[in-house]
């Protein structure tokens, strides 16, 4: 303050939400200055490569190391006989990461090494003598359901053979009988009557294919023990908390000796969400060569090696009355498990919503069969099994209108979600902001004269064919409770000079968690976003939080920074309060002051203020710890139960335009209106609904990773083919705010909803552009031209006995 | 690990040639874009000695002389998109870089690269076949520099085989400047429109005279262990006048001559199709001009 002069200075309300914010991680990586685990090298440190099996199901006769062993540079080479007690892994516990007795998929980890260089690994991996003795191969789950096929886990587990458990081992899996990894059954209401009351039934056979995340970030990590013995892991994981309580298990070591830490993670998607074999053979490594080790994946190894989408065959029979109401639904799925059980098994948790709840469906059966191959595993991917199930339901949606003679949007306005609603399976609507989503994304793209446009235009001459489509989707927008707690917790201080730093259980995988939780804490102190620092990577620092999946960062890791900020300010204006001798519902906060609520009259700068109460005789500092736990609940045995806090909701229309001699689909423009409760950081937002929505163009378009008898034939990205920049369509997106009760500032989650639906609603558009529907994923150009032609691929139905 | 033991980069042709009569094993490197993802998977190894020919003078630039223009083998894509002299006398050739992978492989991605990776697929080679162009080729073999002429039709073998002799560089090529008249285009079809590899890939060319084309070159990518004109197709649209009907029967020639194969890409019947509905297209287009 110059002169002596003390002129009241008043300070006018202002938001940061809905503003554009920029991502508070963009300068660095834009700069090419994020650490990522690539650039992370610790002193002495090793690197880790792995040999995997080059048979795809197989029994291991022997495995040689001398040689590998001898090699100058080479500091430990292991094999499953070289670990005590080696413990399986994953879902269902079916997963040793170093293979024993047998290899079941082509993917399989059969030794390692850590080597000084990463050459002299690989050099070392060519001199290991492997022999296998082959086993017949399974890659088609309809097969593997058969009587008298060869079992993937047969049971016992080998007697006597490494496979079987040690007596003093842990309850694991020992094996099945069949193979049958997961089973689903839901229903609500009965089917058999609701079909008999119904005017027009349908039923068809849909194939959903394998896709995988590419982050741009492949997989790694570092294992590094102390002289203590205690673990330090340099991570990946979306899902730090429950990675060190698992790895503990799986390393037979205290919890308590594990720290976890993130390096800035390239992308997850999903793919991060559960515990890899190479995760734990770099902690095998480290331990065996008493160094630490570091163990990256090439672009190769990430595109064989990672889990992929849920692969699904689906069977749905739906049917409406002549008026337009749905009466029943019933769905049987084949999951293709792949040759261990990780998240994709259970896709079905929200498969079924979709078919459940998506519209009113007051009859709905659901069926699900995940089945062993020999195929590539299926873990979580963005979306967690809802494209595929969207896929099918949005396209009965359009043929059953068609059947009674009904329009597209019509028929879904009628049959759609209102707020207030509870489901057959006990999801509650306390917003929905579905009709709305409608409506805007018909209206904003034209979508109905368009419609009646190209079905006139179907038969013309021009080989180019426009096609407009529309789909919705529902997904969790309030986390999911799926384990003992759906909780997270923040850390909140404040310092001498107003710096706050927030540290949160949540981790930041792209996504823009940090900018988004730092926002709303400075929309509560009253600071600018410059006076923000996020601690959000150390187990050791950060509080615990259940991880990054089902879209809940925002919401849950949301309204936890929001309890923090609130204790925060109370106690910053109690202590204001004091000062200035008047009630702290008087005060406020705002621009990096207290001020008069009522005025907007500065009082004093929150620095000046923190430094009084720091340095006065009751030294006191400003941190607040706050846990948020949503008000969900667990789904019974029958999977019925609110699950989220939150539902989120979006339609998208697709347009298209088909060359009918070719078979090439181009994406001309998605119109995209998404139910987000409330719109908090808009740039970042914005960025989360391109994200989704290219990936799910690449779903529907070009990405298909081609598995032919266990092998993957496609394991980079020149014949893998991601969408680039010149194929991306135009996309108007608006959002809608139905400023959700329970949501930090109104705001639902909506990671993954963006990619949800594109699929679909290109369907949609493909059979009003050509008149053919195409029941299998992506829509290359020669599957297109196939079906346009009539040779489409022709899919067996599933019937309840089959799956 | 890879066992280069050397690494040479001379600077005259004949240096180059000189050390490739003297060692056989000797690995070229021009823009890299082929030769390190094929030595990285496993699918080439690099000899002992790498040669960096990027130094060479007499294998730059884009020129006429006497009737014809030559291309040195250095040049890359890039630079062929920006020349005026291609602009102006082979239009074609632009529309084959301009479909070719991205800009950071086109500029670094040479001529002389496409040409001797000799892949079935190789953007370049097509309109260079309908071009009629030749390549040059040079060595030592007795103490004098030594260069000789191959058209391109008769230079591949099989995938990723050509007649050089090891101890041959290419050069450079040399296409005749096309007549009045001339017309020629090129297309390429892919599942995407950038970094992509062509499923099948189309050049058709001759001089235009009222809807028919005469002196007529065609040939098509993708479709044979080798980048191949199409003789049978050629005939059936020499002279002819371009109906409907014509167009059709042309097509269907075209589609009968191709002899595909499946592969992750595409199967062999998808590609037969695509060659008659794009020859048709192209005809079309031709009988339009
Ligand atoms: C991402 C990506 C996309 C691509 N997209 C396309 C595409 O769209 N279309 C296409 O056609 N190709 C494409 N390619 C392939 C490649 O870029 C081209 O074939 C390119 O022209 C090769 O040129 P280069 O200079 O990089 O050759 P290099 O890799 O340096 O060499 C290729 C081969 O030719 C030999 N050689 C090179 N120059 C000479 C010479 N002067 N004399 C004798 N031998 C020689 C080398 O020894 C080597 O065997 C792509 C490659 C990548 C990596």
């Amino acid at each position: 303050m110059n002169g002596a002069e003390k002129k009241a200075r008043f300070i006018a309300p202002d938001t940061l939400i809905g503003k554009r914010i920029p991502k508070m991680d963009a300068p660095e990586k834009a700069s090419g200055k994020t650490r990522y685990i690539h650039d992370i090298d610790l002193p002495g440190q090793l690197y880790g490569k792995i040999l995997r099996s080059t048979r795809v199901h197989a029994l291991i006769k022997s495995i040689d190391t001398a040689a590998a062993r001898a090699l100058p540079g080479v500091h430990a080479v292991i094999t499953a006989a070289d670990i005590v007690n080696q413990r399986p892994i994953g879902v269902a516990k079916d997963h040793f990461p170093l293979k024993t007795d047998k290899v079941r998929s082509l993917r399989d980890e059969v030794a390692a090494v850590a080597a000084e260089s990463e050459q002299i690994a690989l050099e070392a991996l060519k001199l290991i003598r492997v022999e296998y003795e082959d086993l017949p191969i399974l890659t088609d789950p309809a097969e593997a359901l058969k009587p008298g096929a060869t079992l993937i886990h047969p049971e016992p587990r080998q007697p006597g053979g490494q496979d079987a458990l040690k007596p003093s081992g842990p309850v694991a899996f020992t094996g099945k009988p069949d193979n049958v990894a997961m089973r689903f059954d839901y229903c609500h209401g009965d089917v058999v009557q609701a079909e008999a009351e119904s005017d027009v039934v349908v039923e068809d056979t849909f194939k959903l294919h394998y896709v995988t995340h590419c982050c741009m970030g492949v997989s790694g990590m570092i294992a590094d023990f102390d002289s203590s013995g205690n673990l330090i892991m340099y991570s990946n994981t979306q899902v730090p908390f429950l990675h060190k309580r698992e790895f503990a298990e799986y390393l037979n070591m205290d919890p308590a000796r594990i720290r976890i830490i993130q390096p800035a993670i390239g992308g997850g998607f999903g793919s991060k969400l559960d515990i890899y074999p190479f995760e734990v053979i770099c902690v095998f490594l480290a331990q065996a060569a008493k160094r630490p080790v570091k163990l990256v994946f090439t672009r190769e190894e990430e595109f064989i090696s990672s889990p992929t989408r849920q692969p699904v065959l689906l069977t749905l029979r739906s049917g409406c009355k002549k008026d337009g109401t749905l009466t029943f639904r019933v769905v049987n799925t084949l999951h293709d498990n792949g040759a261990y059980t990780s998240w994709g098994a259970t896709t079905p948790f929200v498969m079924m919503q979709t078919f459940s709840s998506l519209y009113r469906v007051p009859h709905c059966d659901y069926h699900t069969t995940a089945v062993y191959t020999n195929n590539p595993y299926a873990g979580s991917f963005r979306g967690y099994g809802n494209l595929q199930a969207t896929f099918a339901v949005e396209a009965h949606m359009d043929k059953l209108a068609e059947a009674i003679g009904m329009d597209a949007l019509d028929f879904r306005l009628k049959n759609a979600q209102a707020q207030g609603e509870v489901t057959g399976q006990g999801m509650e609507f306390d917003s929905c902001g579905f009709k709305e989503c409608l409506d805007t994304a018909a209206e904003r793209s034209d979508f109905r004269r368009k419609f009646a446009e190209n079905l006139k235009n179907r038969n013309s001459s021009d080989p180019i064919k426009h096609g407009v489509g529309i789909a919705s989707m529902l997904h969790v927008g309030g986390g999911a409770k799926i384990y003992p707690s759906d909780g997270c917790g923040t850390i909140l201080k404040l310092d001498d000079f107003g710096q706050v730093t927030l540290i949160t259980g949540a981790s930041e995988i792209g996504q823009g968690s940090e900018t988004v939780l730092s926002q709303l804490v400075c929309e509560e102190l009253g600071l600018p976003m410059s006076a923000l620092t996020v601690v959000n990577n150390d187990t050791a620092i950060t509080p615990w939080d259940v991880g990054v999946h089902a879209s809940r960062t925002t919401f849950i890791a949301g309204n936890s920074a929001l309890g923090a900020a609130r204790l925060a300010k109370a106690k910053v204006l109690a202590a204001a309060a004091r000062k200035f001798e008047c009630p702290a519902s008087d005060l406020d906060l705002r621009g990096g002051h207290v001020i008069k609520a009522a005025s907007g009259e500065a009082l004093i700068d929150l620095p000046r203020l923190m430094r009084n109460l720091h340095f006065s005789d009751k030294a006191e500092l400003v941190m607040t710890t706050f846990y948020y736990e949503p008000p969900s609940s667990y789904q019974d045995k029958r999977y019925k139960g609110n699950v989220s806090a939150a539902y989120a909701w979006a339609s998208q229309v697709v347009e298209v335009e088909v060359d009918t001699e070719t078979g090439i689909v181009k994406m001309t423009r998605i119109t995209a209106a998404h139910d987000v409760g409330r719109v908090l950081n808009r740039l970042g937002i914005e960025g989360q609904i391109e994200g989704g929505v290219v990936m799910g163009q690449g779903y529907a378009l070009t990405e298909s990773l081609i598995i032919e008898n266990g092998v993957t034939r496609n394991p980079n990205f020149r014949d893998y083919k991601l969408v680039t920049a010149p194929e991306i369509p135009e996309i108007d997106i608006t959002f809608i705010e139905t400023m959700d009760g329970e949501g930090p500032q109104g705001a639902k989650g909506v990671g993954e909803a963006p990619a949800i639906c594109v699929a679909a609603a290109t369907a949609n558009a493909i059979y009003n552009a050509t008149g053919v529907r195409i029941y299998g994923l992506p829509f290359t150009p020669e599957r297109v031209y196939r079906a346009l032609h009539g040779k489409g691929e022709k899919l067996v139905p599933l019937t309840a006995k089959a799956a | 690990m890879n066992e280069i033991e050397h690494y040479v980069a001379p600077s005259s042709l004949e240096q180059a040639a000189e050390y490739l009569q003297r060692s056989g094993e000797v690995t070229l490197l021009a823009g890299g874009t082929d030769l390190m993802p094929q030595s990285q998977s496993g699918k080439l190894k690099i000899k002992r000695t790498l040669m960096n020919i990027h130094q060479i003078p007499e294998l730059k630039g884009i020129t006429i002389e006497g009737g014809e223009i030559r291309i040195g083998a250095l040049a890359t894509i890039t630079e062929i998109m920006q020349s005026e002299l291609i602009q102006k006398h082979l239009p074609i050739l632009i529309e084959a870089c301009d479909q070719f992978a991205s800009d950071q492989i086109r500029n670094a991605a040479t001529l002389g690269g496409n040409i001797c990776n000799a892949s079935p697929a190789g953007d370049m080679l097509i309109p260079l076949l309908v071009l009629d162009a030749e390549v040059e080729l040079a060595s030592k073999p007795n103490g004098s520099l030594t260069r000789r002429r191959l058209r391109l039709t008769e230079f591949f073998v099989g995938p990723g085989k050509t007649r050089r002799a090891p101890a041959e560089l290419l050069e450079g090529v040399r296409i005749a400047l096309p007549p009045p008249h001339h017309y020629a285009r090129f297309f390429k079809f892919g599942t995407r429109p950038a970094l992509d590899i062509s499923t099948i890939s189309i050049g058709i060319a001759g001089v235009l005279n009222t809807g028919t084309l005469s002196n007529v070159r065609v040939a098509f990518g993708a479709v044979a262990p080798v980048p191949t004109r199409a003789p049978r197709t050629e005939q059936a649209l020499e002279g002819r006048h371009l109906d409907a009907a014509a167009i059709d029967a042309i097509a269907a020639v075209a589609r009968d001559e191709v002899k595909p194969i499946d592969d992750i890409r595409a199967t062999a019947w998808y590609r037969k199709e695509l060659i008659h509905n794009i020859t048709k297209r192209m005809l079309t287009h031709v009988a339009q001009a």
